[in-house]
Protein backbone atom coordinates (compact mmCIF):
# COMPACT_ATOMS: atom_id res chain seq x y z
CA UNK A 1 0.00 0.00 0.00
CA UNK A 2 2.81 2.04 0.98
CA UNK A 3 4.49 1.33 -2.42
CA UNK A 4 0.84 2.04 -4.54
CA UNK A 5 0.46 5.62 -2.55
CA UNK A 6 3.99 6.68 -3.81
CA UNK A 7 3.32 5.73 -7.10
CA UNK A 8 0.17 7.81 -7.46
CA UNK A 9 2.07 10.80 -5.56
CA UNK A 10 4.57 10.12 -8.31
CA UNK A 11 1.82 10.53 -11.38
CA UNK A 12 0.45 13.33 -10.24
CA UNK A 13 2.67 15.59 -9.16
CA UNK A 14 6.01 15.09 -11.79
CA UNK A 15 5.61 15.86 -15.32
CA UNK A 16 5.80 13.94 -18.48
CA UNK A 17 7.87 13.12 -21.42
CA UNK A 18 5.83 11.37 -24.56
CA UNK A 19 7.43 8.26 -25.89
CA UNK A 20 8.21 9.31 -29.58
CA UNK A 21 10.88 6.91 -30.56
CA UNK A 22 8.31 4.09 -31.52
CA UNK A 23 6.64 3.34 -34.85
CA UNK A 24 3.01 2.72 -34.23
CA UNK A 25 1.96 6.55 -34.74
CA UNK A 26 0.33 6.50 -31.47
CA UNK A 27 0.93 9.72 -29.11
CA UNK A 28 2.65 8.12 -26.88
CA UNK A 29 4.08 6.03 -28.82
CA UNK A 30 5.92 2.41 -27.82
CA UNK A 31 9.25 3.04 -26.32
CA UNK A 32 11.92 3.16 -28.73
CA UNK A 33 15.69 3.40 -27.35
CA UNK A 34 15.84 7.03 -28.01
CA UNK A 35 13.35 7.67 -25.60
CA UNK A 36 15.36 6.04 -22.77
CA UNK A 37 17.85 8.46 -24.34
CA UNK A 38 15.98 10.98 -23.85
CA UNK A 39 14.94 11.02 -20.79
CA UNK A 40 18.52 10.22 -19.29
CA UNK A 41 19.85 13.24 -20.49
CA UNK A 42 17.09 14.87 -19.37
CA UNK A 43 18.04 13.92 -15.86
CA UNK A 44 21.33 14.35 -16.54
CA UNK A 45 21.08 17.94 -17.96
CA UNK A 46 19.30 18.80 -14.35
CA UNK A 47 22.29 16.92 -12.48
CA UNK A 48 20.33 14.30 -10.90
CA UNK A 49 22.14 11.73 -8.98
CA UNK A 50 22.65 7.91 -10.49
CA UNK A 51 21.23 5.00 -8.46
CA UNK A 52 23.54 2.76 -9.66
CA UNK A 53 27.07 2.31 -10.39
CA UNK A 54 28.28 0.98 -13.66
CA UNK A 55 29.21 -2.89 -14.11
CA UNK A 56 31.89 -3.38 -15.72
CA UNK A 57 32.42 -5.70 -19.11
CA UNK A 58 33.76 -9.40 -18.42
CA UNK A 59 35.30 -11.93 -20.53
CA UNK A 60 31.66 -13.82 -20.77
CA UNK A 61 29.39 -15.04 -23.89
CA UNK A 62 26.32 -13.05 -24.61
CA UNK A 63 27.46 -10.20 -21.68
CA UNK A 64 27.95 -6.63 -22.00
CA UNK A 65 28.72 -3.87 -19.53
CA UNK A 66 26.27 -1.74 -18.06
CA UNK A 67 26.22 1.93 -17.30
CA UNK A 68 25.99 3.90 -14.41
CA UNK A 69 22.02 3.99 -14.19
CA UNK A 70 18.91 5.43 -12.97
CA UNK A 71 15.45 3.58 -12.23
CA UNK A 72 12.58 3.10 -14.01
CA UNK A 73 9.56 1.01 -12.90
CA UNK A 74 7.67 0.06 -15.47
CA UNK A 75 4.99 -2.21 -16.05
CA UNK A 76 5.27 -6.28 -16.79
CA UNK A 77 3.23 -5.75 -19.83
CA UNK A 78 6.08 -3.87 -21.37
CA UNK A 79 8.30 -6.83 -21.11
CA UNK A 80 7.77 -8.21 -24.64
CA UNK A 81 8.76 -4.82 -26.15
CA UNK A 82 11.60 -4.74 -23.94
CA UNK A 83 13.06 -7.48 -25.46
CA UNK A 84 12.07 -6.48 -28.96
CA UNK A 85 14.49 -3.77 -27.95
CA UNK A 86 17.04 -6.68 -27.54
CA UNK A 87 20.33 -5.42 -30.15
CA UNK A 88 18.86 -1.96 -30.13
CA UNK A 89 20.42 -1.43 -26.35
CA UNK A 90 18.53 -3.50 -24.43
CA UNK A 91 21.02 -5.87 -22.34
CA UNK A 92 18.92 -8.71 -20.05
CA UNK A 93 19.51 -8.44 -16.43
CA UNK A 94 20.37 -12.15 -17.24
CA UNK A 95 22.81 -10.46 -19.59
CA UNK A 96 24.70 -8.57 -17.11
CA UNK A 97 28.64 -9.71 -16.67
CA UNK A 98 27.34 -10.03 -13.39
CA UNK A 99 23.63 -10.74 -11.37
CA UNK A 100 25.24 -9.27 -8.29
CA UNK A 101 23.62 -5.87 -8.18
CA UNK A 102 20.33 -7.04 -10.35
CA UNK A 103 17.68 -6.52 -8.43
CA UNK A 104 14.86 -8.91 -8.22
CA UNK A 105 12.54 -7.29 -10.15
CA UNK A 106 15.06 -6.10 -12.54
CA UNK A 107 14.38 -6.79 -16.10
CA UNK A 108 17.42 -5.26 -18.36
CA UNK A 109 18.91 -2.14 -18.55
CA UNK A 110 18.75 0.52 -21.52
CA UNK A 111 21.54 2.90 -22.20
CA UNK A 112 21.78 4.66 -18.37
CA UNK A 113 18.38 3.69 -17.37
CA UNK A 114 17.72 0.14 -15.69
CA UNK A 115 14.38 -1.62 -15.81
CA UNK A 116 12.38 -2.58 -13.04
CA UNK A 117 9.16 -3.91 -13.70
CA UNK A 118 6.03 -4.90 -11.84
CA UNK A 119 2.19 -5.26 -12.22
CA UNK A 120 1.41 -2.66 -10.18
CA UNK A 121 3.27 -0.09 -12.59
CA UNK A 122 0.48 2.37 -13.15
CA UNK A 123 -1.73 2.09 -16.54
CA UNK A 124 -4.10 4.38 -18.31
CA UNK A 125 -6.23 1.82 -19.90
CA UNK A 126 -7.24 2.93 -23.64
CA UNK A 127 -6.15 6.07 -22.72
CA UNK A 128 -3.81 7.33 -25.80
CA UNK A 129 -4.15 9.36 -28.90
CA UNK A 130 -5.21 5.89 -30.99
CA UNK A 131 -7.30 4.25 -27.68
CA UNK A 132 -4.41 2.28 -26.63
CA UNK A 133 -3.24 1.62 -23.24
CA UNK A 134 -0.71 4.32 -21.72
CA UNK A 135 2.10 3.66 -19.54
CA UNK A 136 3.61 5.12 -16.73
CA UNK A 137 7.61 4.22 -16.57
CA UNK A 138 8.73 6.16 -13.67
CA UNK A 139 12.16 7.30 -14.24
CA UNK A 140 13.94 8.80 -10.56
CA UNK A 141 17.19 10.19 -9.58
CA UNK A 142 18.25 9.28 -6.53
CA UNK A 143 17.31 12.72 -5.07
CA UNK A 144 13.96 12.87 -6.81
CA UNK A 145 11.44 11.45 -4.11
CA UNK A 146 11.48 10.42 -0.53
CA UNK A 147 8.64 9.14 1.73
CA UNK A 148 8.83 10.07 5.68
CA UNK A 149 7.78 7.44 8.54
CA UNK A 150 6.20 9.61 10.78
CA UNK A 151 6.72 9.03 14.53
CA UNK A 152 9.29 6.52 14.37
CA UNK A 153 7.28 3.45 12.52
CA UNK A 154 7.09 1.63 9.29
CA UNK A 155 4.35 -0.27 8.38
CA UNK A 156 3.03 -2.89 10.71
CA UNK A 157 1.00 -6.02 10.21
CA UNK A 158 -1.86 -6.66 12.29
CA UNK A 159 -3.00 -9.76 12.82
CA UNK A 160 -5.00 -11.11 16.52
CA UNK A 161 -6.29 -13.79 16.09
CA UNK A 162 -10.27 -14.84 17.04
CA UNK A 163 -9.89 -15.62 20.34
CA UNK A 164 -8.32 -12.26 21.16
CA UNK A 165 -10.53 -10.30 18.39
CA UNK A 166 -13.93 -10.79 19.98
CA UNK A 167 -15.71 -12.66 23.34
CA UNK A 168 -17.48 -15.35 20.97
CA UNK A 169 -13.97 -15.82 19.32
CA UNK A 170 -15.85 -15.87 15.89
CA UNK A 171 -13.43 -13.31 13.45
CA UNK A 172 -9.91 -12.86 13.64
CA UNK A 173 -8.49 -9.10 12.94
CA UNK A 174 -5.95 -8.70 10.03
CA UNK A 175 -4.77 -5.27 8.97
CA UNK A 176 -2.00 -2.61 7.86
CA UNK A 177 -0.68 0.34 9.32
CA UNK A 178 1.40 3.05 9.30
CA UNK A 179 2.22 6.74 9.35
CA UNK A 180 3.94 8.07 5.99
CA UNK A 181 4.17 11.26 4.43
CA UNK A 182 5.30 11.23 0.70
CA UNK A 183 7.84 14.20 -0.59
CA UNK A 184 9.05 14.99 -3.90
CA UNK A 185 12.14 16.41 -2.97
CA UNK A 186 13.76 17.25 -6.35
CA UNK A 187 10.94 17.53 -9.47
CA UNK A 188 13.77 18.09 -11.55
CA UNK A 189 14.85 14.61 -11.48
CA UNK A 190 12.14 12.84 -11.88
CA UNK A 191 9.92 11.79 -15.15
CA UNK A 192 6.98 9.77 -16.32
CA UNK A 193 8.00 8.21 -19.47
CA UNK A 194 4.53 7.76 -21.28
CA UNK A 195 3.98 5.22 -24.35
CA UNK A 196 2.04 2.82 -25.44
CA UNK A 197 2.79 -0.88 -26.42
CA UNK A 198 3.86 -2.45 -29.61
CA UNK A 199 3.53 -6.13 -29.19
CA UNK A 200 -0.08 -7.64 -28.81
CA UNK A 201 -0.84 -9.09 -25.33
CA UNK A 202 -2.34 -11.75 -25.74
CA UNK A 203 -4.91 -11.95 -22.78
CA UNK B 1 -22.63 -2.19 17.80
CA UNK B 2 -19.16 -3.35 18.00
CA UNK B 3 -15.79 -3.11 16.17
CA UNK B 4 -16.54 -3.48 12.45
CA UNK B 5 -19.73 -1.49 12.24
CA UNK B 6 -19.43 1.79 11.06
CA UNK B 7 -22.24 4.63 11.31
CA UNK B 8 -21.97 8.63 10.71
CA UNK B 9 -24.61 11.10 10.66
CA UNK B 10 -24.63 15.14 9.67
CA UNK B 11 -26.44 17.95 7.98
CA UNK B 12 -25.47 20.13 4.88
CA UNK B 13 -27.60 23.30 3.38
CA UNK B 14 -27.59 22.33 -1.02
CA UNK B 15 -25.78 25.29 -2.32
CA UNK B 16 -27.87 25.15 -5.84
CA UNK B 17 -30.66 23.00 -6.98
CA UNK B 18 -29.61 19.51 -8.40
CA UNK B 19 -25.83 20.18 -7.57
CA UNK B 20 -23.86 16.43 -6.50
CA UNK B 21 -22.85 16.51 -2.82
CA UNK B 22 -20.18 14.69 -1.62
CA UNK B 23 -19.68 13.64 1.99
CA UNK B 24 -16.34 12.18 3.04
CA UNK B 25 -16.28 9.83 5.16
CA UNK B 26 -13.26 6.99 6.97
CA UNK B 27 -15.63 3.90 5.36
CA UNK B 28 -17.68 3.52 2.64
CA UNK B 29 -21.16 3.29 3.83
CA UNK B 30 -23.59 0.34 2.48
CA UNK B 31 -26.78 1.79 3.95
CA UNK B 32 -27.57 5.47 3.56
CA UNK B 33 -30.29 7.33 4.54
CA UNK B 34 -31.91 10.90 4.02
CA UNK B 35 -34.22 13.33 5.59
CA UNK B 36 -34.56 16.88 3.53
CA UNK B 37 -36.05 18.96 6.51
CA UNK B 38 -36.97 21.61 4.27
CA UNK B 39 -38.94 19.50 1.85
CA UNK B 40 -40.73 17.74 5.30
CA UNK B 41 -41.72 21.36 5.83
CA UNK B 42 -42.65 23.11 2.51
CA UNK B 43 -44.40 19.82 1.01
CA UNK B 44 -44.19 21.28 -2.43
CA UNK B 45 -44.87 19.27 -5.65
CA UNK B 46 -41.73 17.75 -6.46
CA UNK B 47 -40.29 17.49 -3.29
CA UNK B 48 -38.35 14.19 -2.24
CA UNK B 49 -38.85 14.68 1.32
CA UNK B 50 -36.89 11.12 2.00
CA UNK B 51 -34.84 8.63 0.45
CA UNK B 52 -33.24 5.77 1.59
CA UNK B 53 -30.20 3.74 -0.32
CA UNK B 54 -29.03 0.51 0.39
CA UNK B 55 -25.98 -1.15 -1.45
CA UNK B 56 -27.89 -4.21 -2.70
CA UNK B 57 -29.78 -1.55 -5.00
CA UNK B 58 -26.38 -0.34 -6.87
CA UNK B 59 -24.79 1.94 -7.52
CA UNK B 60 -26.77 5.47 -8.23
CA UNK B 61 -30.33 4.22 -6.75
CA UNK B 62 -32.75 4.75 -4.39
CA UNK B 63 -35.83 4.26 -2.94
CA UNK B 64 -37.48 7.58 -2.50
CA UNK B 65 -40.96 9.52 -0.97
CA UNK B 66 -42.20 11.64 -3.39
CA UNK B 67 -44.74 14.64 -3.18
CA UNK B 68 -46.87 14.16 -6.52
CA UNK B 69 -49.27 17.17 -7.39
CA UNK B 70 -51.89 17.81 -5.28
CA UNK B 71 -49.69 17.63 -3.03
CA UNK B 72 -49.99 14.00 -2.38
CA UNK B 73 -47.38 12.20 -1.08
CA UNK B 74 -46.13 9.18 -2.80
CA UNK B 75 -43.43 6.97 -3.07
CA UNK B 76 -41.08 6.07 -6.23
CA UNK B 77 -36.94 5.22 -7.13
CA UNK B 78 -34.38 7.11 -8.75
CA UNK B 79 -32.30 4.48 -10.97
CA UNK B 80 -29.77 7.15 -12.33
CA UNK B 81 -27.41 9.75 -10.07
CA UNK B 82 -28.66 8.49 -7.12
CA UNK B 83 -26.62 7.38 -4.07
CA UNK B 84 -23.31 6.29 -4.45
CA UNK B 85 -20.44 5.37 -2.65
CA UNK B 86 -16.87 5.96 -3.89
CA UNK B 87 -12.92 5.32 -2.97
CA UNK B 88 -10.74 7.82 -4.49
CA UNK B 89 -7.50 6.84 -3.42
CA UNK B 90 -5.96 5.36 -6.70
CA UNK B 91 -5.16 7.73 -9.93
CA UNK B 92 -5.80 6.72 -13.34
CA UNK B 93 -9.52 6.05 -12.70
CA UNK B 94 -12.08 7.00 -15.55
CA UNK B 95 -15.26 6.88 -16.30
CA UNK B 96 -17.59 5.11 -18.88
CA UNK B 97 -15.54 5.86 -22.25
CA UNK B 98 -18.42 8.11 -24.51
CA UNK B 99 -18.54 8.87 -28.36
CA UNK B 100 -17.90 12.35 -29.32
CA UNK B 101 -20.33 13.28 -32.15
CA UNK B 102 -18.48 16.42 -33.53
CA UNK B 103 -16.29 19.32 -32.27
CA UNK B 104 -16.03 22.35 -34.27
CA UNK B 105 -13.15 24.76 -33.96
CA UNK B 106 -13.77 27.46 -31.44
CA UNK B 107 -12.14 29.24 -28.76
CA UNK B 108 -13.24 28.10 -26.48
CA UNK B 109 -13.91 24.43 -27.69
CA UNK B 110 -17.20 23.16 -27.46
CA UNK B 111 -17.49 19.36 -27.40
CA UNK B 112 -20.88 17.38 -28.52
CA UNK B 113 -21.38 13.85 -27.60
CA UNK B 114 -23.66 11.16 -29.11
CA UNK B 115 -24.95 10.70 -26.22
CA UNK B 116 -26.23 12.48 -23.07
CA UNK B 117 -22.85 12.89 -21.14
CA UNK B 118 -24.09 13.41 -17.44
CA UNK B 119 -21.04 15.93 -16.43
CA UNK B 120 -21.01 18.23 -14.46
CA UNK B 121 -18.83 22.28 -14.51
CA UNK B 122 -16.14 21.11 -12.64
CA UNK B 123 -15.71 17.20 -13.61
CA UNK B 124 -12.00 16.82 -15.53
CA UNK B 125 -12.27 14.82 -18.71
CA UNK B 126 -10.23 12.72 -20.99
CA UNK B 127 -10.25 13.01 -24.90
CA UNK B 128 -8.63 10.68 -27.39
CA UNK B 129 -8.81 9.33 -31.06
CA UNK B 130 -9.42 13.18 -32.11
CA UNK B 131 -9.14 12.72 -35.75
CA UNK B 132 -11.23 13.20 -38.74
CA UNK B 133 -9.03 11.58 -40.89
CA UNK B 134 -5.59 9.89 -40.78
CA UNK B 135 -4.23 13.64 -41.43
CA UNK B 136 -6.94 15.96 -39.96
CA UNK B 137 -8.98 16.60 -36.80
CA UNK B 138 -8.10 17.62 -33.37
CA UNK B 139 -5.48 14.58 -31.97
CA UNK B 140 -3.38 18.43 -30.24
CA UNK B 141 -6.01 17.78 -27.57
CA UNK B 142 -5.82 14.18 -27.24
CA UNK B 143 -4.16 12.79 -23.63
CA UNK B 144 -4.39 16.52 -22.16
CA UNK B 145 -6.73 16.72 -19.12
CA UNK B 146 -9.38 19.39 -19.08
CA UNK B 147 -11.88 20.89 -16.65
CA UNK B 148 -15.26 21.27 -17.87
CA UNK B 149 -15.87 25.67 -17.84
CA UNK B 150 -19.88 24.73 -18.94
CA UNK B 151 -22.86 22.39 -19.75
CA UNK B 152 -24.38 23.66 -22.72
CA UNK B 153 -27.06 20.73 -22.95
CA UNK B 154 -27.11 17.33 -22.03
CA UNK B 155 -24.82 16.55 -25.09
CA UNK B 156 -22.35 19.49 -25.42
CA UNK B 157 -19.76 20.59 -23.02
CA UNK B 158 -17.14 23.08 -23.12
CA UNK B 159 -13.62 23.31 -22.28
CA UNK B 160 -10.55 26.04 -22.01
CA UNK B 161 -8.47 25.57 -25.54
CA UNK B 162 -8.54 27.46 -28.57
CA UNK B 163 -8.73 24.65 -31.39
CA UNK B 164 -10.00 27.53 -33.98
CA UNK B 165 -6.45 27.53 -35.67
CA UNK B 166 -5.49 26.41 -39.09
CA UNK B 167 -4.00 23.29 -37.90
CA UNK B 168 -7.04 22.04 -36.45
CA UNK B 169 -10.16 20.51 -38.39
CA UNK B 170 -13.20 19.88 -37.31
CA UNK B 171 -14.93 16.85 -36.15
CA UNK B 172 -17.83 15.63 -37.78
CA UNK B 173 -20.14 12.38 -38.00
CA UNK B 174 -18.90 10.83 -34.83
CA UNK B 175 -15.46 9.63 -35.79
CA UNK B 176 -14.34 6.42 -35.18
CA UNK B 177 -12.63 6.39 -31.81
CA UNK B 178 -12.79 9.68 -30.79
CA UNK B 179 -14.06 9.49 -26.95
CA UNK B 180 -14.24 11.24 -24.35
CA UNK B 181 -14.12 9.85 -20.38
CA UNK B 182 -14.28 11.51 -17.15
CA UNK B 183 -11.37 11.37 -14.65
CA UNK B 184 -12.80 10.11 -11.50
CA UNK B 185 -10.35 11.48 -9.16
CA UNK B 186 -8.17 13.97 -10.50
CA UNK B 187 -6.96 15.58 -7.37
CA UNK B 188 -5.86 12.92 -5.35
CA UNK B 189 -2.33 14.66 -4.78
CA UNK B 190 -1.98 18.74 -5.14
CA UNK B 191 -0.66 20.65 -6.64
CA UNK B 192 -0.04 18.28 -9.42
CA UNK B 193 0.81 18.37 -12.99
CA UNK B 194 -0.99 20.82 -14.86
CA UNK B 195 -0.84 21.30 -18.91
CA UNK B 196 -0.98 24.60 -20.47
CA UNK B 197 -3.65 26.21 -22.55
CA UNK B 198 -2.05 29.74 -23.09
CA UNK B 199 1.41 31.72 -21.68
CA UNK B 200 0.88 35.52 -22.13
CA UNK B 201 4.51 36.75 -22.53
CA UNK B 202 3.61 40.81 -21.73
CA UNK B 203 1.57 39.77 -18.37
CA UNK B 204 3.24 36.52 -17.22
CA UNK B 205 -0.37 35.13 -16.76
CA UNK B 206 0.32 31.17 -17.17
CA UNK B 207 -3.68 29.26 -17.82
CA UNK B 208 -4.01 25.63 -17.11
CA UNK B 209 -6.84 23.54 -18.74
CA UNK B 210 -7.79 22.36 -15.35
CA UNK B 211 -7.40 23.71 -11.56
CA UNK B 212 -3.63 24.45 -10.83
CA UNK B 213 -4.17 24.56 -7.12
CA UNK B 214 -1.02 26.82 -7.29
CA UNK B 215 -0.99 29.43 -3.74
CA UNK B 216 1.01 32.57 -4.14
CA UNK B 217 4.72 32.41 -3.83
CA UNK B 218 4.74 28.84 -4.91
CA UNK B 219 7.78 27.94 -7.10
CA UNK B 220 7.26 26.06 -10.36
CA UNK B 221 9.08 24.34 -13.40
CA UNK B 222 7.89 24.60 -16.98
CA UNK B 223 8.61 21.56 -19.79
CA UNK B 224 7.09 22.84 -22.95
CA UNK B 225 8.38 20.89 -25.70
CA UNK B 226 9.77 22.80 -29.00
CA UNK B 227 6.43 22.62 -30.85
CA UNK B 228 4.31 24.74 -28.48
CA UNK B 229 6.85 27.62 -28.14
CA UNK B 230 8.21 29.71 -24.84
CA UNK B 231 10.88 26.73 -24.28
CA UNK B 232 13.32 29.73 -22.83
CA UNK B 233 10.71 28.95 -19.59
CA UNK B 234 11.86 25.27 -19.69
CA UNK B 235 13.86 24.04 -15.92
CA UNK B 236 17.25 23.91 -17.61
CA UNK B 237 20.34 25.05 -15.89
CA UNK B 238 20.36 28.83 -14.93
CA UNK B 239 23.36 30.47 -16.34
CA UNK B 240 22.72 32.37 -13.72
CA UNK B 241 22.62 30.48 -10.45
CA UNK B 242 25.26 27.93 -11.48
CA UNK B 243 23.72 24.35 -10.11
CA UNK B 244 20.23 25.54 -10.51
CA UNK B 245 17.18 24.95 -12.50
CA UNK B 246 15.35 27.98 -13.81
CA UNK B 247 12.16 27.84 -11.82
CA UNK B 248 9.49 31.15 -11.17
CA UNK B 249 7.47 31.76 -8.56
CA UNK B 250 3.96 32.48 -8.55
CA UNK B 251 3.37 36.37 -7.73
CA UNK B 252 -0.43 36.18 -8.22
CA UNK B 253 -3.36 33.33 -8.06
CA UNK B 254 -6.02 35.49 -10.62
CA UNK B 255 -8.34 32.70 -10.68
CA UNK B 256 -8.66 28.57 -10.28
CA UNK B 257 -7.12 27.95 -13.77
CA UNK B 258 -4.66 31.60 -14.20
CA UNK B 259 -1.65 32.66 -12.40
CA UNK B 260 1.10 35.19 -12.98
CA UNK B 261 4.57 34.27 -12.29
CA UNK B 262 7.82 36.90 -11.38
CA UNK B 263 10.06 37.29 -13.98
CA UNK B 264 10.77 39.13 -17.26
CA UNK B 265 9.28 37.21 -20.15
CA UNK B 266 9.20 40.01 -22.75
CA UNK B 267 12.13 37.77 -24.76
CA UNK B 268 10.46 34.19 -24.35
CA UNK B 269 9.28 33.72 -28.09
CA UNK B 270 5.42 33.15 -28.37
CA UNK B 271 3.51 30.16 -27.11
CA UNK B 272 1.48 28.41 -29.73
CA UNK B 273 -1.26 25.79 -29.73
CA UNK B 274 -1.50 25.35 -33.36
CA UNK B 275 0.74 22.38 -33.54
CA UNK B 276 0.91 20.35 -36.66
CA UNK B 277 -1.23 17.20 -36.87
CA UNK B 278 1.69 15.46 -38.39
CA UNK B 279 4.04 16.38 -34.98
CA UNK B 280 1.47 14.94 -33.04
CA UNK B 281 3.13 10.95 -32.79
CA UNK B 282 4.51 11.10 -29.81
CA UNK B 283 4.01 14.98 -28.98
CA UNK B 284 4.82 15.48 -25.23
CA UNK B 285 2.23 18.20 -23.56
CA UNK B 286 3.10 21.68 -22.35
CA UNK B 287 3.31 21.25 -18.90
CA UNK B 288 3.57 23.26 -15.70
CA UNK B 289 4.95 21.40 -12.42
CA UNK B 290 5.01 22.66 -8.98
CA UNK B 291 8.95 22.04 -8.01
CA UNK B 292 9.32 20.06 -4.93
CA UNK B 293 12.48 20.85 -3.18
CA UNK B 294 11.81 24.59 -1.76
CA UNK B 295 7.70 24.16 -1.78
CA UNK B 296 6.35 25.98 1.22
CA UNK B 297 4.89 28.55 -0.95
CA UNK B 298 7.05 31.43 0.35
CA UNK B 299 5.66 31.87 3.27
CA UNK B 300 7.99 30.48 6.47
CA UNK B 301 6.71 28.37 8.81
CA UNK B 302 6.25 30.63 11.59
CA UNK B 303 4.96 27.94 14.81
CA UNK B 304 1.36 28.69 14.51
CA UNK B 305 -1.39 26.40 13.68
CA UNK B 306 -1.37 24.68 10.79
CA UNK B 307 -5.05 23.77 10.51
CA UNK B 308 -7.38 24.27 9.04
CA UNK B 309 -6.65 21.68 6.27
CA UNK B 310 -5.36 23.32 2.83
CA UNK B 311 -8.76 24.00 0.49
CA UNK B 312 -8.37 23.12 -3.20
CA UNK B 313 -9.36 24.94 -5.92
CA UNK B 314 -6.98 27.86 -4.19
CA UNK B 315 -8.71 30.78 -6.03
CA UNK B 316 -12.15 30.11 -5.33
CA UNK B 317 -14.58 27.97 -3.99
CA UNK B 318 -11.75 25.30 -2.46
CA UNK B 319 -13.34 22.48 -0.37
CA UNK B 320 -10.80 21.53 2.79
CA UNK B 321 -9.11 18.44 1.96
CA UNK B 322 -9.79 15.83 4.95
CA UNK B 323 -5.92 14.48 5.28
CA UNK B 324 -4.76 18.05 6.60
CA UNK B 325 -2.46 19.25 8.37
CA UNK B 326 -0.59 21.06 5.74
CA UNK B 327 2.71 23.17 5.12
CA UNK B 328 1.42 26.43 2.71
CA UNK B 329 2.16 25.42 -0.69
CA UNK B 330 3.27 21.76 0.10
CA UNK B 331 2.10 18.84 -1.84
CA UNK B 332 -1.02 17.32 0.12
CA UNK B 333 -2.72 13.82 -0.50
CA UNK B 334 -6.38 14.49 -0.81
CA UNK B 335 -7.71 11.10 -0.96
CA UNK B 336 -10.80 10.30 0.17
CA UNK B 337 -14.05 8.00 0.77
CA UNK B 338 -17.48 8.06 1.17
CA UNK B 339 -20.43 8.55 -0.91
CA UNK B 340 -22.34 10.78 -3.20
CA UNK B 341 -25.54 12.16 -3.38
CA UNK B 342 -27.07 13.18 -7.25
CA UNK B 343 -28.97 14.76 -8.70
CA UNK B 344 -31.38 11.90 -9.61
CA UNK B 345 -35.05 12.56 -10.23
CA UNK B 346 -37.65 10.57 -8.89
CA UNK B 347 -39.27 8.09 -11.13
CA UNK B 348 -42.91 7.45 -9.86
CA UNK B 349 -44.83 4.31 -11.86
CA UNK B 350 -42.09 4.10 -14.38
CA UNK B 351 -42.48 7.97 -15.00
CA UNK B 352 -39.42 10.40 -14.05
CA UNK B 353 -40.25 13.93 -12.71
CA UNK B 354 -37.44 15.71 -13.91
CA UNK B 355 -38.17 18.85 -11.53
CA UNK B 356 -37.42 16.71 -8.46
CA UNK B 357 -34.12 16.14 -7.19
CA UNK B 358 -32.32 13.91 -4.74
CA UNK B 359 -30.28 15.90 -3.91
CA UNK B 360 -32.77 18.78 -3.02
CA UNK B 361 -33.03 22.07 -3.92
CA UNK B 362 -31.32 25.35 -3.31
CA UNK B 363 -31.15 26.56 0.79
CA UNK B 364 -32.37 22.78 1.21
CA UNK B 365 -31.46 21.52 4.77
CA UNK B 366 -30.86 17.44 4.30
CA UNK B 367 -30.01 15.50 7.38
CA UNK B 368 -27.78 12.30 6.23
CA UNK B 369 -26.73 9.27 8.20
CA UNK B 370 -24.68 6.92 7.48
CA UNK B 371 -23.81 3.01 8.29
CA UNK B 372 -21.43 0.14 7.44
CA UNK B 373 -23.70 -3.06 8.78
CA UNK B 374 -22.09 -5.82 11.40
CA UNK B 375 -23.62 -8.30 9.42
CA UNK B 376 -25.26 -8.28 5.91
CA UNK B 377 -27.17 -10.55 4.33
CA UNK B 378 -26.72 -10.94 1.33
Amino acid sequence: MEDLILRDYIISAASQINAGGGTNGDNPTNLGVSDFSLVATTLDTNNAYKFMSGIEGMDRFGTGPVRSSYFMLSSTELQSDMDGLVGQGFISSWNYPTNSSALPSEYGSVFNIRVLTSSEAPVARGASAMNNDVYYNTVAGKQAVTHINQDGFSMNLIYRDPYFSGMLAQNATLAVKFAQAQALTQDTAVRNLLCTRLSNLGV
Amino acid sequence: MTEYSRSAKGSFTQAATGNNVAIYLPFQPNLVKLTNYTAYANFAASDIPWAVWDVQMGQGFAAVGYVGTGPVLETGVVTSNGISTFAAGLSLQFGAKQQIASIAKASPTVVTTAAPHGYNVGDVVLMEGLYESATTGMPQMSGMLFQITAVGSTTTFTVTWNSNQSNYTALTASPTGAFVMKVLYPFLYLPGQNFIEAINTTTNLITTTTNHNYVVGQQVAFRIPTAWGSTQLNSLPDTLIPGSPIYYYVTAVNSNTTFTVGGNLTNVTAYTSNVPVAQVPGLTPPQVVAVGDVNTGGFPYNGGNLYPSPAFPTFSGGVSTINGPAIQGAFVNNTRQGFVIGSGNAVVLGTPDTASHLSGETGDVIYWEALFDEIAMP
